[in-house]
């Protein structure tokens, strides 16, 4: 059981204005009489007559205290029935031919390729019997996953063009730095720039004078650790150096461009691990098992800005009303 | 015409609705100066503006050619003694006549008995039993006196319960000099403090007249059947009015107001039952000869 459903345990608050709404009657609907004493005694209850206005009221304060308890305990409502799963970036005939296979159903595009981390979100947004197919290059979570619906995974690697990554050159050797970067392959392509732009991520400094003032850049090849103060006391990391400055981050490159090919990969492979993003595996393909004890997933929050919309009105309504009952 | 209940309700002047409702009564009313026991003629006093023009001489006026005033001396050792019941169940309203209470019905007539024992000389003083104490105004003459206790009327309103038995008794104090009481009250609290007083009062040779007050609607079980409704001294009970219960309301009314009745004849105090919706001015007239007849009687 989720820790916040313990906040629906405040709903009998709900009847603390029932108990103020009836008490108001019994004293607003007796009348004095000096010869009560010769009537029968009665009892209060059974002369009451609830005002609309009042019920009005009542029924507003009711729906308030409701809204808040939904609120603080992030009410989530089971409504998306079979749902087809879209990773961003997949092909609509592969999506088409997935969806005609699996039967009627939703589409919803996932916002990233995260699957089994937003499933696991939104898991108590789909009703008890729903079917679900994810299609699509979804990442490979670190355990097999466990969900109490019927989730059908048809993973597919996409055939990504390779990305582009803008390097500039500032070097007497230029040649041997354009060398490198062509031979870079895999994944992604480096383009030189001549002069440093905006797309421009990395910049090799391979003068032993300091750079001008203005030139930025998110990572810098340096191979002559003089023009820059920063570098005297860096840490090292796998056998390099490396500190931030207000320039971007700075990386000691011993004395010259690597020659030979294994000297390129590791160099390749240390900017791809430690600078940029670690390109996550493709889920296999498989149909994972309904586990009933599988832990409900967090709160997703969905309903918390309808929730917090009603709050108001209610809020405002119930001002109002009051405001008119009393004039 | 004799002035309204309506009147009553709707004014505040004490002063003035009794002048109206004694105007009203006509002649021979309150016993004259120039007759009965203890009034003898003293002098002559020239006339002066505001004298009743009934007490100027004609004779001597048709012999002197000016206006004289018969002056007459009373020596009254009778005092009269106002009681009013002010406890919270004298707010009663009428249901019929808007803004009358049995208080302020009460107050009149009282103001009317102050206004006659005025008038004849006799000294007046007031007890007014509300919220568990007595207030108590003593008795003395004059027309001074009559505007102190008128302003006391004026200033009294209902609340509390009646006061007990030991206040009471150290408020009547004046039970040695005879004295006439006239006690206004509703008499829902029967026997109380106030019961036991009077029939004390009546043994010790006083001339106690009761006024019970009423009103219409009690007097006819017709009351709205929509709320409930609560006894002002006894709070806590909630009652219900309906057709169903009519009959046992006016049962159980005439069983209590029978039994009152049963023990003022039984101690020969005078007991007048009136509706505040009627004209003061009768109700005082009744009330007066009540007591007259029980004079007679005794």
């Amino acid at each position: 059981m989720n820790g916040m459903n313990l906040w629906w345990w405040a709903l009998p608050v709900v009847l603390l204005p029932i108990l103020w709404h009836r008490q108001k009657r019994e004293q607003t609907k007796t009348t004095l009489l000096a010869s009560a004493r010769f009537l029968p005694a009665a009892e209060p209850k059974q002369q009451r007559v609830w005002r609309w206005s009042d019920a009005l009221l009542l029924l507003l304060r009711c729906l308030l205290l409701v809204t808040v308890i939904a609120l603080l305990a992030d009410l989530v409502l089971s409504w998306r029935g079979d749902t087809v799963l879209v990773v961003p970036g997949t092909p609509p005939a592969v999506v088409e031919k997935e969806v005609t296979r699996f039967g009627k159903a939703q589409r919803f595009a996932l916002p990233d390729r995260d699957a089994v981390t937003w499933l696991h979100a939104h898991e108590r947004e789909f009703e008890p019997g729903a079917r679900l197919l994810v299609v699509g290059d979804a990442v490979m979570p670190a355990v097999l996953p466990r969900f109490r619906h019927d989730v059908v995974l048809r993973t597919a690697v996409a055939p990504n063009a390779p990305a582009e990554r803008h390097v500039a050159v500032f070097s007497d050797r230029a040649d041997a730095w354009r060398r490198l970067f062509a031979a870079a392959d895999g994944a992604w392509r480096v383009v030189v720039d001549a002069v440093p732009g905006p797309r421009t991520e990395a910049i090799v400094w391979d003068r032993p004078d300091a750079p001008p003032a203005g030139l930025r850049a998110q990572l810098w090849w340096v191979t002559h650790a003089d023009g820059f103060p920063e570098l005297a006391h860096a840490a090292a990391v796998d056998g390099m150096r490396w500190a931030d400055s207000p320039r971007g981050r700075l990386w000691q490159v011993d004395g010259r461009a690597p020659q030979d090919p294994d000297g390129g990969r590791a160099l390749f492979a240390a900017w791809q691990r430690l600078h940029l993003v670690t390109q996550p595996y493709t889920a296999p393909a498989q149909a994972l098992v309904p586990d009933a004890a599988a832990p409900a997933g967090p709160a997703s929050g969905a309903l918390r800005h309808w929730l917090g919309l009603a709050l108001v009105v209610l809020f405002a309504l119930e001002r109002m009303v009051t405001h008119v009952r009393r004039r | 015409m004799l002035a309204s209940s309506a009147l009553v309700a709707h004014t505040t002047d004490l002063d003035l609705v009794v002048r109206h409702v004694l105007a009203g009564l006509g002649h021979g009313i309150h016993a004259g100066r120039e007759r009965g026991a203890g009034v003898e003629f003293s002098e002559y006093r020239a006339y002066a503006p505001g004298d009743e023009w009934r007490r100027v001489d004609w004779k001597l006026l048709a012999r002197a050619d000016r206006y004289y005033v018969r002056e007459a001396e009373r020596d009254s050792h009778v005092a009269v003694w106002l009681v009013l019941d002010a406890t919270a169940s004298m707010a009663e309203p009428s249901r019929n006549v808007d803004g009358l209470t049995k208080l302020q019905y009460a107050r009149v007539l009282l103001a009317c008995v102050a206004a006659i024992a005025q008038r004849q000389g006799d000294a007046f003083g007031l007890v007014v039993c509300q919220g568990e104490r007595a207030g108590f105004t003593p008795a003395m003459r004059g027309p001074r006196q009559l505007q102190r206790v008128l302003a006391r009327l004026n200033g009294v309103e209902a609340g509390g319960l009646l006061p007990g038995a030991d206040t009471l008794r150290a408020s009547l104090h004046f039970s040695r000099a005879p004295g006439v009481v006239c006690v206004a009250s509703d008499f829902l609290d029967w026997p109380s403090p106030l019961s036991e007083a009077l029939l004390r009062l009546r043994r010790m040779r006083h001339d106690v007249r009761a006024l019970c007050l009423h009103t219409q609607a009690e007097a006819d079980a017709a009351f709205d059947t929509g709320p409930l409704y609560r006894d002002p001294e006894h709070a806590g009970t909630v009652y219900r009015f309906g057709r169903d219960v009519k009959e046992t309301y006016a049962r159980n009314r005439a069983i209590h107001f029978d039994e009152v009745a049963r023990v003022c004849r039984q101690h020969d105090v005078p007991l007048l039952q009136a509706r505040i919706e009627q004209a003061p001015g009768e109700v005082l007239r009744a009330w007066l000869r009540a007591h007259m007849a029980g004079a007679r009687a005794a």
